[in-house]
């Protein structure tokens, strides 16, 4: 060989192997050539290995520095303040529990405080992971956040939706990402919503099928009659989505034609008859369905085999209809309609006419009743053609939904159904359900064999007593599981549950 | 329990753990050694050197380490074992043809040994000397053999290496097997594996040729050679050397969870002196509870003596004396850049040919560059990031695109970052 040996001549021949490329090293590349007279000159294999060893010698001790790449700039500096150390290592143990996480941050957010940078990555993650945390990481982001989250895609669509800083220069409706898009339409919205409106219709047949029912979903704001003739052509659209997010804007525009057409079908449904000294109600069960409901997202199929074609259909006519047109058409409060006996045993399409419509138009006087009167569920009648009593009590008023949960924590034994509707009661929980549930968790202590609903109440328990007020319940929980007969996982449960209030107590104190 | 070589040894081994079949059980530095009631009359003979690793049974198990050693360790590990003065006479033998007892005898303030003891314990070392030495002809007669065949040859892996890596381990040379079972992976790294996997075949090759000419070595450097091949220096013989007294800063703490004994690197930074110093924590467990210096945590400083370990540079060192409780310290503030480092590295690879990695305390910016990341510094100047193991995010988030002061080590990969500051707050990344 003439030209001095490169790493990458010796490399070729080792990785073929001497026996089939014989190499004579006399003289080396770069600065390992000063060192060549020290090469094994008896064994060619033991030369190779000697002039690998000074070139890679040479390449370990002179690796070459880089030029910085151009990063991108800087965040812009927060000036809400950093969550303090202690908080943080109370948010770190809650990273395990996300419905806890969320009630920190938003604890947090409410209080003015932003996430220290070193807990974004895992906020963040989380916000894409569940779609549930993306508005509580969202609150705590500050600008370190959104600079973060504007590095990484994922991070970008979780939370860019909530955070998008809006510039009002009209490029980004015409280039923006989706998100920024949305945000972009929705300050125009909040600022003139005609022209929002507008905006949308021009360009809605250049749109994909999921960024119309995204879009749309901006006009909930600031919605009117004026909205209507739009919504009507989303109505006709060919993605389903989009049609049920027109149908649900029109039904909460009171005077809409889709309203009215929607009365004009359950007018007749029922009516009020004296027979035999009592009052009934008298269904007139509809006979077909025309294109008209289909277009108003009648659905002709029923959810179950268990309900027919015909009573399913009435079911969702009374679900459209809304809940004041009964009263005034048929002369009668709610209360008394709620209690009349139906006639040809109708009762459950009909009620589940009401149900749907007092959650989907959050009616807490309609809901109030209904609870009273109807069943937890019925068999063969899934949430969409019967809603749970969770659902219904989620329209009542904060007093009554307490009231209700601590008289269904009365049972010796609830139902699990009842349990987890008063678990699922929103914190801080007032004095009377603590009471009531701590009874029940202490039932269960002393229960061999615990109802499955358990595990539940006491995490909702952990994240829903108040961590600061008058009583301890840290303390009370432990008594709790002091009382245990055995000390089985149940009881660490609890002392869990228990550090969980203290954790709390201690983060409240923190956004002092 | 890392080391054990799998599960059904590892069960074993829990059930022989605990004090019940041991007799005539001690410690000494880092060898353990202990009696194991066995299914016969006799029992089992288990030492164990932990430093190395290496270890002896009596009992016929093929498996290695069998699981006599296995609780050993474990015991030891849950502090069972007393430390002992004396190991028995089966111990003492092994013992001395690992250890370099000739070195130990020169220590100064040592009381003098009686001319019998330091010529036997210079026979034992010339023993080792003799079983090493055997051993890395063997080995560079393999390291030709893998050139003159070819380099694919090495594809299986660890398949390929195993043999001569457990030649290795009867030759008392640890160091060396634990360096081929680590590059057993290199043909499994993609494209241009074959251009480092002779690299690391080279640098074997290289130390095989610095031992044959111990005797002519300048002594650190047959120091570093010596610690390379895997010599035990006991950590006794460590803390009679100079103490170097300063308030050390933790700057990081890396677990070596790969390796035969599962370790825990420390990296300190002396806040007057200005010293990098690296303590070695070895636990069969992987858990360090039991060891005081591994629960350092990055970001506090404690006011005490370390001594060094023989060699140049001299990083690896022990903790003697401690003049203060660890508390908590500010943030530091790095004088070097990146081609600062590189200089230091380049200077510490003239002393030490087969050094693996140096410590980092640099100010930059983390930023994005093509697939991977960039560190860089104020000067304009970056090195690639290594994010392999790690995760890069909460670097970023800290950063905030500013300047952000790191410590991590330093390798031919690019930089690991180990630990960041969020203002006085020491984060493990």
């Amino acid at each position: 060989m003439t030209t001095p040996a490169s790493y990458d001549d010796i490399v070729t021949t080792a990785t073929v192997g001497l026996n089939q490329r014989p190499l004579a090293l006399t003289s080396l590349a770069g600065p390992a050539g000063a060192h060549a007279s020290v090469l094994d000159t008896a064994d060619p294999a033991a030369a190779l290995l000697d002039a690998a060893a000074l070139l890679t010698a040479a390449r370990r001790a002179g690796p070459l520095t880089a030029t910085a790449a151009t990063g991108p700039a800087a965040a812009v500096p927060d000036t809400a303040p950093e969550l303090s150390p202690l908080a943080c290592s109370v948010i770190t143990v809650a990273l395990a529990d996300p419905a806890w996480l969320a009630d920190l941050l938003t604890a947090a957010a409410a209080a003015g405080f932003r996430a220290a940078p070193p807990l974004l990555p895992a906020l963040l993650d989380w916000a894409a992971r569940a779609r549930s945390m993306r508005p509580a990481v969202a609150g705590v982001l500050g600008e370190r956040g959104r600079w973060l989250a504007a590095r990484r895609t994922d991070w970008q669509l979780a939370v860019g939706t909530h955070s998008v800083i809006v510039s009002e220069d009209p490029a980004v409706w015409e280039t923006g990402s989706r998100a920024e898009r949305r945000s972009w339409l929705a300050a125009l919205r909040r600022r003139d919503p005609a022209a929002a409106r507008d905006l949308l219709a021009a360009g809605w047949s250049g749109e994909t099928g999921d960024v119309r029912a995204e879009l749309l979903k901006v006009l909930t704001a600031g919605l009117s009659e004026a909205d209507e003739a739009f919504l009507e052509v989303a109505l006709d659209d060919r993605k389903s989505s989009v049609r049920q997010v027109a149908a649900g804007l029109l039904a909460a525009i009171p005077s809409s034609a889709f309203n009215v057409r929607a009365v004009g079908r359950a007018a007749g449904a029922l009516r009020v008859e004296r027979r035999a000294l009592r009052r009934w109600l008298v269904v007139n069960l509809p006979g077909s369905y025309d294109v008209a409901a289909l277009r108003d997202e009648i659905s002709p199929a029923p959810p179950s085999a268990a309900i027919g074609a015909r009573a399913w259909l009435l079911t969702q006519f009374i679900a459209a209809m809304p809940l004041g047109e009964w009263t005034a058409r048929l002369g009668l409060d709610p209360a008394s309609l709620v209690e009349m006996p139906v006639q040809g045993g109708f009762r459950t399409d009909v009620h589940a006419g009401w149900r749907l419509a007092a959650t989907r138009q959050a009616d807490a006087t309609w809901a109030a009743l209904l609870l009273a009167a109807g069943e937890d569920s019925v068999p063969e009648r899934p949430p969409a053609a019967w809603p749970t009593s969770a659902q219904l009590a989620a329209a009542l008023p904060p007093d009554a939904r307490v009231a209700r949960a601590v008289a269904l924590l009365a049972e010796r034994r609830p139902s699990p159904e009842a349990a987890e509707e008063a678990a699922d009661c929103p914190g801080p929980w007032p004095g009377r359900l603590a009471d009531a549930v701590l009874a029940q968790l202490g039932r269960v202590a002393r229960d061999p064999r615990p109802p499955h609903w358990s595990g539940l109440m006491l995490r909702a328990a952990a994240r829903k007593l108040p961590p600061g007020g008058e009583r301890d319940f840290a303390a009370e929980l432990r008594a709790l599981a002091a009382a245990c007969p055995d000390a089985g996982s149940w009881t660490s449960e609890v002392r869990r549950a228990a550090d969980t209030i203290d954790h709390r107590r201690r983060f409240l104190k923190e956004l002092r | 329990m890392a080391l054990a070589p799998d599960a059904s040894s590892r069960q074993a081994a829990a059930k022989l753990a605990g004090p019940a079949p041991w007799a005539q059980a001690g410690a000494a530095g880092d060898v353990v050694w202990g009696l194991c009631a066995g299914s016969g009359k006799l029992s089992y003979q288990v030492i164990a050197d932990v430093s190395g690793p290496a270890y002896k049974c009596s009992c016929p198990s093929r498996k290695f380490p069998c699981k006599h050693t296995v609780a050993l360790l474990l015991n030891w590990a849950d502090g069972l074992v007393p430390e002992a003065a004396q190991p028995p006479a089966f111990a003492e033998s092994w013992i001395a043809g690992r250890a370099g007892r000739a070195d130990r005898a020169a220590a100064a303030d040592r009381p003098a040994a009686t001319a019998d003891q330091e010529a036997a314990a210079a026979r034992r070392a010339g023993q080792r000397r003799a079983r090493v030495t055997a051993g890395l002809a063997e080995l560079d007669m393999w390291l030709r053999d893998q050139v003159r065949a070819g380099l694919s040859g090495a594809s299986g892996g660890y398949r390929h290496m195993e043999p001569i890596a457990a030649r290795m381990v009867d030759a008392q040379a640890p160091g060396v097997a634990a360096a081929l079972r680590d590059i057993a992976g290199i043909p499994a790294s993609g494209d241009g594996w074959t251009g480092r996997l002779l690299g690391e075949y080279a640098q074997l090759h290289m130390l095989v040729r610095a031992h044959g000419q111990l005797d002519t070595l300048p002594a650190d450097l047959a120091a570093v050679v010596k610690s390379h091949v895997g010599y035990t220096v006991a950590r006794d013989d460590v803390l009679a050397g100079p103490p170097v007294g300063d308030r050390w800063l933790v700057l990081a703490a890396r677990d070596l969870l790969d390796g035969a004994i599962p370790a825990r690197r420390i990296w300190l930074h002396g806040q007057r002196t200005a010293r990098f110093a690296m303590l070695l924590i070895f636990d069969p467990r992987g858990a360090f509870g039991a060891h005081r210096e591994a629960a350092l945590a990055p970001g506090t400083a404690v006011e005490a003596d370390l001594h060094f370990y023989p060699g140049q540079p001299a990083l690896r060192a022990v903790m003697g004396t401690r003049h203060d409780e660890p508390g908590p310290a500010s943030r530091p503030e790095p004088s070097s850049n990146i081609r600062h480092l590189l200089n230091e590295w380049a200077a510490a690879l003239a002393e030490d040919p087969w050094l693996a990695s140096w410590p980092a305390l640099l100010s930059g910016v983390p930023v994005p560059a093509g697939a991977g990341w960039q560190f860089a510094d104020l000067s304009g100047q970056a090195a690639a990031l290594v994010t392999e193991g790690t995760d890069i995010w909460p670097l970023v988030a800290i950063s905030g695109g500013a300047q952000v002061t790191i410590a991590g080590e330093w390798s031919t990969d690019g930089l690991r970052p180990l630990t960041a500051w969020h203002g006085d707050t020491a984060v493990t990344l």
